[in-house]
């Protein structure tokens, strides 16, 4: 396209606005972020969105979910799970549910009154991709612990197969009790080679994070974490994605929603960092390759070289 | 009606927030803030990293041993004498020992040093600590003066104790045995939000060894009879131990270590057949509490302070013609601070500075010293001492196959000497799983203040120092140690191998003069040279197998010395002249085979080996023949349901009743057996 076909577009674009109501201009699209919270995260996800953002999108911000009451919008995206289930509640409006576990999705869906056009991007990473960063870590640990709540309702059946297709092994206890969390924890590395942490609030906390990690350290067996901070803290290393990740995915998806009008399916994240704890595999006597070389396998692995 | 509406939303709030928070994952499982808990301090040095080489005992092999004794742990380290004067006074030497204090080892329990300032030993029966209460033990092997300060001249012993929150519940086990081995321990556990602590009560008591009725190793009886071997022992032991420890963290990036605990300890000691020291009591109230204060600094770098006392108190009565008595009380305060820096990705650096007191306060009476040698019949000593040091060590990984451990430490030590213990170790890992190491370092061992101040003419078992310095001149003890080792692993056979070859030279060895001074002097070298090794090999996930071997050659000018009269004893070790060479054990071994069965069934069996030696002040009577052993544990767990744990274990030592002779001939250690029910709930 030369430079002046480009000149008559946007003209031509420029008249047909002229006489088109503004707020039904084809490509204006008027975005609602609906946050669960105004602290970092959220606020990191509404900076990165908007860096790029083509001018016709326009996007408003409301920081408390809780002030959130059917304002009109062409999409909604919420951030967070407390964002969207406040959304999902009270609108019908076409909704992408950002940054929110991929197992509350479906009682995400249960409480729109209509489940037509709402989508999500998931915080948590697809089991394949957490299995094979288990294996491209330590290719010689194949039994992998997990303790979880009853309640969380995580798949571990999805889980286990994942591990079975790299060769390994999951055992899973479920957590008998609130009091008998270490007996518990005990059982899982007794038997384990490797601990696996879960999106579990009543196990995996900034209170009991201190006696897993130390009682799993004592018996020489790494804990694989959630997140940066998990690595930090100690865990061995961790696959996830941040808040960034998260934003750029949600910009796309809206950007293709301006062009289309339609969603598409929720949708694990694209993109993903992993962190590795070299000093203590260092102590723990394991080697284990950079965070760059395991992001390699892993890519191979899964056959989708980015 | 706003108020209202405001607590409707509030409550909402909550029990939507509590909702996501038991049942769903949220964002902030993955979004939350958590406190480093593996800091560097909490991380221990993998050993093909360390500027040493090292032995590490964990709490599966400490449990798979059987040992009830913290000393006889050591039994597991390459190249280590374990030995006993009485039941219950062991000592535990590196490069064998010149008497039974083994003056040459620090020995530290959370990082607070426990050998006493008098005659710088350890008293193992009078920690306040049981072996269940240890989490892992690391032990150097060799000089680690730049890092550790001043008595670190032959290795040492860093014993760490299980963590404040290791436990969350109650336990007690009881153990029955043999030799009257009567043991109760009763444990408490907590974890809480930002406090965890724990607590043993525990009881010690054994009967010690045996008293002879015929004389070890085939000595014709007459013989035993005039070295006093037969029926004069007793050597019983009762200990009374509490302890401690709780872990305050009130936010992320603060830790306190708050310790203390008490032993008060009861033994038998003397004999049946000596004058000046008759069968008695000697009576120790051992006390110590420690505070540490750890702060999380950005980039990963670490402030620590640590201040610990330890109190000790003996005493002893006992009638030499009319009543004797003596005590003895020590104290030791401790101060240090610790920096660790990282000063790039691959530099970190540990600097810091620490002050110590030692306080000496003892005294004795016994009119048979009046009557006997015309001297004074009460007699005391006081001594009050302060030494500092400062110390760096710095560890760069210059590339990641070399890595360079530099370190030095200056000290003004508690009679004003000044020394400077540098180290430099460069590890080489050839590949990741071959790793070469080699290192030179200088120690020095201060003298104790029962060598510089010695009193020759005294009853009973404990050391009354002398109010005057009978060893003016006496200088500290100087050893330059080079070691070559290598480390591998071998995936392949699911083996490693620890390797080590070494000569430590001593120079102003200080030794016990025999001519007419009588006192404590300068002028023993010897050099000890030799090659260690461990192989760890796990046959699969469930058996699992530990070997170590050690062959040491020492040469000294003993024998010189000896002719000149400086020494007594003439070595009764047929291969050597030399009775410095023949206190050292040539060739020793120990294997530790664990096994995990079907039904909760755990197995265990050891193996000790120790050629024959002459210990360096015994006479020919105690020379120990070739030590084997044999030690089995089996231990079966029972699941109570309802969160109670039961396990029930027996212990076998010495198997074959191999009836082999310690440090002194009488304490013939011959086959015993204990049973240990231990409940959890």
């Amino acid at each position: 396209m030369s430079a002046g076909h480009k000149i008559a577009r946007c003209l031509l674009q420029l008249m047909l606005c002229w006489f088109v109501p503004a707020g039904y201009a084809a490509e204006d699209l008027r975005v609602l972020l609906v946050l669960s919270d105004n602290n970092a995260p959220y606020q990191t996800f509404v900076n990165t969105f908007r860096q790029n953002l083509p001018v016709h999108i326009h996007t408003t911000i409301l920081p408390v979910a809780e002030d959130f009451d059917a304002q009109q919008a062409d999409l909604i995206v919420t951030v967070g799970v407390k964002a969207a289930d406040r959304v999902a509640a009270r609108s019908t409006l076409p909704m992408l549910a950002a940054m929110i576990p991929s197992n509350t999705y479906v009682d995400l869906l249960a409480k729109r009154r209509s489940a037509r056009l709402t989508s999500a991007i998931y915080l948590d990473q697809p089991w394949a991709r957490q299995a094979a960063l288990l294996h491209a870590a330590m290719p010689e640990r194949h039994r992998i612990g997990v303790l979880y709540s009853p309640g969380t309702r995580l798949d571990m059946s999805a889980l286990r197969a994942a591990l079975v297709e790299q060769g390994d092994t999951l055992l899973a206890k479920p957590l008998h009790n609130a009091g008998s969390l270490f007996s518990d924890m005990e059982e899982v590395l007794v038997a384990s080679e490797v601990l696996l942490a879960v999106p579990d609030s009543a196990i995996y906390n900034s209170n009991n994070i201190r006696n897993i990690l130390l009682s799993s350290y004592r018996r020489g067996i790494p804990l694989i974490g959630l997140s940066q901070a998990y690595v930090k803290a100690g865990a061995l290393c961790a696959i996830f994605s941040t808040p960034e990740h998260l934003a750029e995915q949600a910009r796309s998806v809206t950007v293709t929603f301006a062009q289309t009008r339609t969603l598409s399916a929720a949708q694990f994240p694209k993109h993903y960092t992993i962190a590795v704890n070299q000093e203590v595999a260092r102590t723990l006597g394991l080697t284990i390759p950079s965070a760059e070389a395991l992001r390699i396998q892993i890519e191979k692995s899964s056959g989708s070289l980015r | 009606m706003i108020k209202k509406q405001h607590t409707a939303i509030a409550l909402l709030y909550l029990v939507s927030h509590t909702c996501y928070a038991a049942d769903f994952s949220s964002e902030t499982d993955y979004y939350q803030e958590l406190p480093v808990v593996l800091s560097a301090s909490r991380l221990s040095q993998p050993l093909s990293e360390a500027p040493n080489a090292m032995t590490v005992i964990d709490r599966k092999m400490i449990t798979a041993s059987g040992f009830r004794s913290i000393p006889d742990l050591f039994k597991l380290v390459p190249g280590m004498y374990v030995s006993y004067y009485k039941g219950s006074q062991a000592f535990v030497a590196y490069h064998g020992s010149t008497d039974q204090y083994a003056r040459r080892m620090q020995v530290m329990i959370d990082g607070r040093s426990v050998y006493m300032p008098l005659t710088s030993t350890v008293d193992w029966a009078d920690l306040p600590i049981t072996v269940d209460d240890i989490e892992r033990i690391e032990v150097i092997r060799g000089p680690a003066a730049a890092s550790h300060g001043a008595n670190s001249t032959q290795g040492v012993i860093s014993i760490t104790t299980r963590d404040a929150g290791w436990m969350d519940g109650k336990s007690i086990s009881v153990t029955r045995g043999s030799k009257g081995i009567n043991d109760v321990a009763a444990r408490i556990g907590r974890r809480g939000d930002t406090l965890d602590y724990r607590m043993t009560l525990a009881y010690s008591a054994d009967n010690g060894y045996d008293n002879l009725s015929t004389p070890p190793k085939n000595i014709p009886i007459t013989q035993p009879k005039a070295a006093g071997l037969l029926n004069n022992s007793f050597d019983s032991n009762q200990a009374r131990l509490l302890n401690y420890r709780a872990d305050y963290h009130p936010n992320a990036v603060d830790r306190y270590d708050i310790q203390f605990g008490l032993n008060r300890n009861v033994q038998a000691v003397g004999w049946t057949d000596s004058v000046g020291n008759p069968v008695h009591d000697l009576i120790a109230n051992t006390s110590f509490m420690q505070l540490g204060w750890i702060r999380l600094l950005d980039n990963n770098a670490e402030f620590s302070l640590r201040y610990s006392h330890i109190g000790q108190d003996q005493h002893e009565a006992f009638t030499v013609f009319s009543l004797a008595n003596q005590s003895v009380k020590s104290s030791r305060d401790e101060i240090e601070l610790q920096h660790t820096l990282p000063l790039s990705e691959s530099n970190r650096l540990v600097y810091g500075a620490a002050w110590r007191n030692d306080q000496v306060a003892a005294q004795g009476y016994a009119q048979a010293l009046f009557l006997l040698y015309k001297a004074s019949p009460a007699y005391s000593s006081s001594s009050n001492t302060n030494e500092y040091r400062v110390f760096a060590h710095d560890e760069w990984r210059i590339t990641p196959q070399f890595l360079l451990n530099t370190g030095g430490m200056f000290e003004r030590d508690a009679l004003g000497h000044q020394n400077v213990s540098p180290r430099v170790a460069l590890n080489f890992h050839v590949t990741p799983q071959h790793t070469l190491r080699m290192g030179t370092s200088i120690a020095y061992r201060t003298p104790a203040l029962a060598e510089s101040s010695f009193r020759a003419l005294q009853p009973g078992v404990l050391f009354v120092p002398n109010a005057t310095v009978t060893s003016p001149g006496l200088m500290p003890e100087r050893l330059i140690s080079r070691e070559i080792g290598y480390l591998g692993e071998f995936h392949e056979w699911n083996s490693t191998l620890d390797l080590r070859l070494f000569s430590d030279q001593v120079s102003n060895g200080i030794f016990h003069d025999q001519t007419f001074k009588k006192s404590f002097v300068n002028g023993m070298s010897s050099v000890y040279q030799g090659v260690e090794a461990t192989v760890k090999h796990s046959f699969d996930e469930d058996r699992h197998v530990t070997v170590n071997f050690a062959h040491e050659l020492a040469r000294s000018n003993a024998p010189s010395l000896l002719s000149a009269g400086y020494l007594k004893f003439v070595s009764s070790a047929p291969w050597t002249n030399d009775i410095l060479s023949g206190s050292t054990p040539r060739d020793s071994a120990s294997a530790l085979y664990s096994q995990r069965l079907s039904g909760d069934v755990s197995f265990s069996a050891a193996y000790y080996y120790q050629a024959a030696m002459q210990p360096f002040d015994r006479g020919p009577i105690d020379f120990q023949p070739t030590q084997r052993r044999m030690d089995a544990r089996v231990a079966k767990a029972f699941n109570q349901g309802g969160g109670v744990k039961a396990e029930l274990a027996l212990v076998l030592q010495n198997l074959f009743d191999t009836r082999y002779t310690e440090y002194v001939a009488n304490n013939v250690f011959n086959r015993r057996g204990y049973v240990t029910l231990t409940l959890n709930w």
